[in-house]
């Protein structure tokens, strides 16, 4: 077989897998013989190897002063931040549920009792586009595909 | 072709010997280590959840620093990395690396910043070590010949990488600065375990070309 044949049987990705060591051993000796025949591949190997060996021993500066900016919580800290929130939400649309019926029922004039509902409506509004953006945003996150 | 590639191929299995110079161990070198920590932080181990932050934390900033060159970004993204990590723990399969599976993440986090154009001009690299230069190879073995010609080609690397393509480039960092088999890199990616060896032997060429543009002789006298 000739050089020339054989360079162009050969699959050259597989210098690549015989450097990081990935071939099975068929391949691997097919590499060795095609390596043995073409000094053009030799040539090759060596100066992916001269660029691997550069780069994985490269070291770049560390950020000594890189701190987290918030701990990861504990499974306690989390429950119980979960809690909190539930019981303040709940106990704040109860409050202010409850507030309403009373300013309803009571002799307050007209004018006070729009001003109150005006407020509220308006706070309700806010929080609604709020929960609105939150749930725009969990529907596009591009990590539900990372999650496996 | 009959291709097979192991989770952990060894680093030196090929014709030429590849070693590591640092001393310190690496989460590469400790994979089982960072997995084991996982069970431990999801039964609420406080120490533990803070080694696989800090542990986990350093590699995913290492990774999104090489991919964004810019500090701060790179300090957000890692950040963001870590806390998809925490917030979806308990859904993690134990019996998968931890790498990958934060890799991934910053990874698509790293894509989001950057096709969004908003990577602020921070510090470079090139500013960052004290010396001025933002990379320290360690090589006690060499004279102070060789390590110059060593340095001289790893930045000249870090500076052809950035000629190559974006998906060019990621690959190159995955297996040659972070080291990762051929497998995690297909998780990290999300592409086909035969892709990626192609793919990184396409990117390797790709390289080589720019450096040889560049002048650079391999293997020569660079005196």
């Amino acid at each position: 077989m000739t050089e020339k044949t054989h360079v162009a049987e050969f699959n050259e990705e597989l210098l690549s897998g015989y450097l990081d060591g990935a071939l099975v051993q068929q391949d691997e000796q097919r590499v060795r013989v095609h390596l043995e025949g073409s000094a053009e591949a030799r040539e090759l190997l060596r100066q992916l190897v001269e660029i691997r060996e550069a780069a994985i021993e490269t070291k770049f500066p560390e950020n000594r002063d890189y701190q987290w900016s918030e701990a990861p919580r504990g499974a306690a800290s989390s429950i119980s931040r979960r809690l909190g929130f539930l019981l303040f939400g709940a106990w704040t649309v109860a409050l202010i549920g409850y507030s309403l019926w009373q300013m309803a029922r009571s002799d307050e004039p007209l004018f006070a009792k729009l001003l109150v509902a005006g407020v509220v409506s308006g706070a309700a509004l806010l929080l609604l586009s709020a929960v609105i953006d939150r749930l725009k945003v969990a529907k596009d996150d591009p990590y539900r595909g990372v999650e496996k | 072709m009959t291709t097979e590639l192991s989770a952990r191929e060894p680093l030196a299995a090929g014709p030429v010997a590849v070693e590591r110079l640092t001393t310190e161990p690496t989460l590469q070198e400790a994979p089982s280590l960072l997995r084991d920590l996982v069970p431990l932080a999801r039964a609420g181990d406080d120490a533990a959840r803070e080694e696989l932050a800090n542990r986990s934390g350093r590699a995913a900033y290492g990774l999104a620093l090489q991919l964004l060159r810019n500090r701060a970004e790179a300090q957000d993204v890692a950040q963001d990395a870590l806390l998809k990590f925490f917030s979806t723990l308990d859904r993690f399969d134990e019996s998968r690396p931890v790498l990958p599976w934060i890799f991934r993440i910053v990874r698509n986090r790293a894509i989001d910043v950057l096709r969004r154009g908003n990577v602020r001009r921070g510090p470079s690299l090139d500013t960052g070590a004290p010396d001025g230069s933002a990379i320290d190879p360690v090589d006690p073995a060499t004279g102070p010949h060789e390590h110059s010609v060593r340095l001289d080609l790893q930045k000249r690397i870090w500076q052809c990488l950035q000629a190559v393509t974006p998906q060019h480039r990621e690959i190159l960092i995955l297996r040659d600065y972070q080291d990762l088999s051929y497998r995690e890199i297909s998780e990290v990616l999300g592409t086909p375990l035969g892709t990626v060896m192609s793919r990184l032997h396409s990117a390797r060429k790709k390289l080589r070309e720019q450096l040889l543009e560049g002048g650079w002789v391999f293997g020569g006298d660079h005196d």
